[in-house]
């Protein structure tokens, strides 16, 4: 019996009910907090914890063997030493389930008697048809079905656009925990590779791009199964759908001695540099910018083009952050006429107004409100510019300013990412995001994040629109 | 017989710099002009025909870097430094014929190339090239086929951009047909499975911004060969 792939995968995201092998009445567990995952997140299927001890785990009657299942559930969650995920996979198969999600390490990755677990795993993959995701896997997450299979704690986690291919464990676990409890954004699906014994990045990436849901698409990866297939399929999805990748395991070490010099060029990460850049795909570099990337893809549009427009109060920042914002790719053109007169308006005549913008003597004489108000505004309004990053001046002393203002001209021009950052108290900075974000706009607590994220979206802008 | 065909036939590793560039130049690559020469009597009379001055390098199976062994003569004027050249090239161990090449103008040197990777499958490279290949790697990758737009984006990734712009007084680069010798090495390996690596060093441009590969190598997989 052969599914088409995308109804093969969709079980993952949508399951009716799930099977948990391995449950527990022990918090602390993964088999326990798996459970209390799925209820913290809403989830409306049905619930089949499996154990053999029987009795209840938080509220749920436990089914004492994979064989005394109902027929037919949707998908099986095994949370078992890896010696008895095969067995455990087979007994699945055998009650009709068609897709498992295995959480358990300590197979191929690990040393010989691992790799032939893994190998009993592929020939019931086989003989059976079965769907998987991992072994080695912390988990697959699928907000639009409130639903998850992290067995790390990690609560209610917030419906978002954009979705991540992860080949580790992180983003169910701690990463995922940073989100949750460091930002306003949400997800959308979270899929766990794992070993990839079954499913991998290629079809990951294909059922992505298929979803409705999903808006965008990070992925950290650090190896791929099949590059020339992820390369056919990711060159037409960036057209449609940004996709961000952190490839780790960019070294010169792979490079091997060969009689051509394209040869002795050719190290692994060149080839990985020209596969992406040829599928579209915006390469980062940083861990910490894979959150990045998650925050700006959720929460802002694309950017038109890669021109911007900051407010700093500082002419030490004006300089350092053009020069930055150069070496990102980011230009900070001259604005035009009408602009400059307007925000030589707002401002006493000493300071001499244009791009970037010198905030400092018209927040200090005119009021940090009027002034961000206004020359924001004037910048939102220029032709030349694509997006704003005010770096907001915020003192308890100076007083804070309603920042009301910001939701306003947001709203006002949805076509131009506005990026906050600060400099002044930390908590008004703070105060500022947890004002800002549940209401759509992103605040980056360090200046130069701001820049970062715009950039990675101004990547993701002009790949999307390359020439064929 | 094709060149390529004559080579894995005799089991050769590679492709000697002629044979490469008679299978290149059937896929539309720009090559010199050049023809093989024997003794230093027909080096002249080649060199005659060609006009000078002309370029001599050793020629062999298993010369594959002929500049670390002295075996290329650059400039050669006039009959008798042809002739004085032909009988030095000819003594390098593993010379065994000579090649006589009208000699390129310009100074802008870049390198075209492709290799095979096992999990990529071929590779097209794009550079600086010359002694700058090696010395800083200014070299970006594409996976075979590469589309028109997909060669033009690699000469946009350089460093060294500004070299296919005009240059001290002579001609832009003709990125169209640069364009065209990127696809070319990528349509040609997958067509050869025999064919391991390329090098297309240097790809000269004229003052004019036309291009020209005046050196080339092609590199044999052994395994590929032993099946046929």
């Amino acid at each position: 019996m052969q599914h088409t792939k995308q109804n093969s995968l969709t079980a993952f995201f949508e399951p009716r009910s799930v099977a948990i092998i391995g449950a527990s009445a022990t918090p602390g567990k993964a088999g326990y907090e798996a459970i209390r995952n799925v209820q913290a997140n809403g989830y409306a299927g049905k619930i089949y914890p499996v154990n053999p001890k029987g009795g209840e785990i938080l509220g749920l009657p436990v089914t004492s063997s994979i064989s005394a299942l109902p027929a037919g559930v949707d998908l099986a969650v095994i949370i078992l030493p890896a010696e008895a995920t095969p067995k455990a996979l087979r007994e699945c198969t055998a009650r009709g389930i068609r897709h498992a999600a295995l959480m358990a390490g300590g197979f191929a990755e690990v040393d010989e008697a691992g790799a032939k677990l893994q190998e009993e795993l592929m020939t019931v993959i086989r003989e059976t048809g079965v769907r998987v995701l991992g072994p080695n896997i912390s988990g697959h997450t699928s907000t639009p079905h409130g639903y998850t299979s992290a067995f790390f704690p990690l609560g209610k986690i917030r419906r978002g656009n954009v979705s991540v291919i992860a080949q580790t464990g992180n983003f169910a676990t701690h990463t995922m925990r940073s989100i949750t409890t460091g930002e306003h954004f949400g997800v959308c699906r979270v899929i766990g590779l794992g070993n990839k014994v079954d499913i991998d990045e290629t079809e990951a990436l294909e059922y992505l791009a298929d979803d409705p849901e999903t808006k965008a698409i990070v992925i950290y990866l650090e190896s791929f199964k099949r590059p020339k297939r992820f390369l056919e399929v990711a060159r037409e999805v960036t057209r449609r759908k940004p996709i961000v990748m952190l490839k780790s395991g960019s070294t010169e070490a792979g490079k091997q001695a060969a009689v051509a010099h394209t040869a002795a060029m050719a190290s692994e990460d060149r080839l990985v540099d020209g596969l992406l850049r040829q599928a579209g795909i915006v390469r980062i570099w940083e861990y910490s910018h894979l959150v990045l990337a998650l925050k700006a893809l959720s929460m802002l549009p694309l950017p038109k083009g890669n021109r911007v427009s900051f407010l700093a109060p500082s002419g030490a920042m004006l300089v350092t952050y053009t020069d930055f914002c150069a070496r990102l790719g980011l230009e900070v053109p001259a604005v035009g006429p009408e602009t400059v007169a307007r925000l030589q308006e707002i401002s006493p005549p000493y300071i001499r107004m244009r791009n970037p913008v010198d905030i400092w003597a018209s927040a200090n004489v005119r009021g940090v409100e009027f002034a961000y108000r206004e020359g924001m505004e004037a910048v939102l309004k220029d032709a030349n510019i694509d997006a704003v990053v005010p770096v907001m001046m915020l003192t308890r002393q100076i007083g804070q300013p309603s920042f009301e203002f910001i939701l306003d001209l947001a709203k006002k021009y949805p076509g131009k990412p506005v990026l906050v950052s600060f400099s002044g108290d930390k908590d008004c900075a703070e105060e500022c995001k947890a004002y800002l974000e549940p209401r759509g706009v992103p605040t980056f607590l360090e200046i130069e994040q701001a820049f970062e994220a715009l950039s990675i979206l101004v990547r993701c802008r002009k790949a999307m629109d390359r020439p064929r | 017989m094709n060149p390529l065909d004559e080579a894995l036939g005799k089991g050769q590793s590679a492709l000697n710099e002629y044979q490469a560039k008679q299978v290149l130049a059937g896929f539309g690559v720009p090559t010199c002009r050049e023809a093989l020469a024997r003794d230093p009597e027909q080096a002249v009379a080649e060199a005659a025909r060609i006009g000078f001055p002309v370029v001599l390098k050793a020629a062999g199976a298993t010369l594959l870097h002929k500049t670390e062994v002295g075996g290329v003569a650059l400039n050669l004027k006039s009959p008798a430094e042809v002739k004085e050249q032909a009988s030095r090239l000819l003594k390098i161990p593993g010379c065994e014929t000579l090649l006589v090449q009208e000699m390129i103008q310009g100074d802008r040197e870049l390198v075209c190339g492709l290799t095979r990777d096992a999990q990529f499958g071929p590779c097209v490279m794009f550079g600086l090239g010359g002694v700058l290949t090696e010395v800083l790697g200014d070299t970006v990758f594409r996976v075979a086929p590469l589309t028109l737009a997909d060669a033009a984006e690699m000469m946009g990734e350089i460093r060294g951009v500004k070299f296919l712009g005009p240059f001290r007084g002579q001609q832009p680069a003709d990125k169209a047909a640069l364009a065209k010798i990127l696809v070319a090495l990528g349509a040609i390996a997958l067509q050869h499975e025999a064919i391991r690596a390329i090098d297309l060093n240097p790809v000269k441009i004229r003052p004019d911004g036309s291009l020209v590969a005046v050196d080339a190598l092609i590199s044999l997989s052994s395994t590929v060969a032993a099946k046929r």
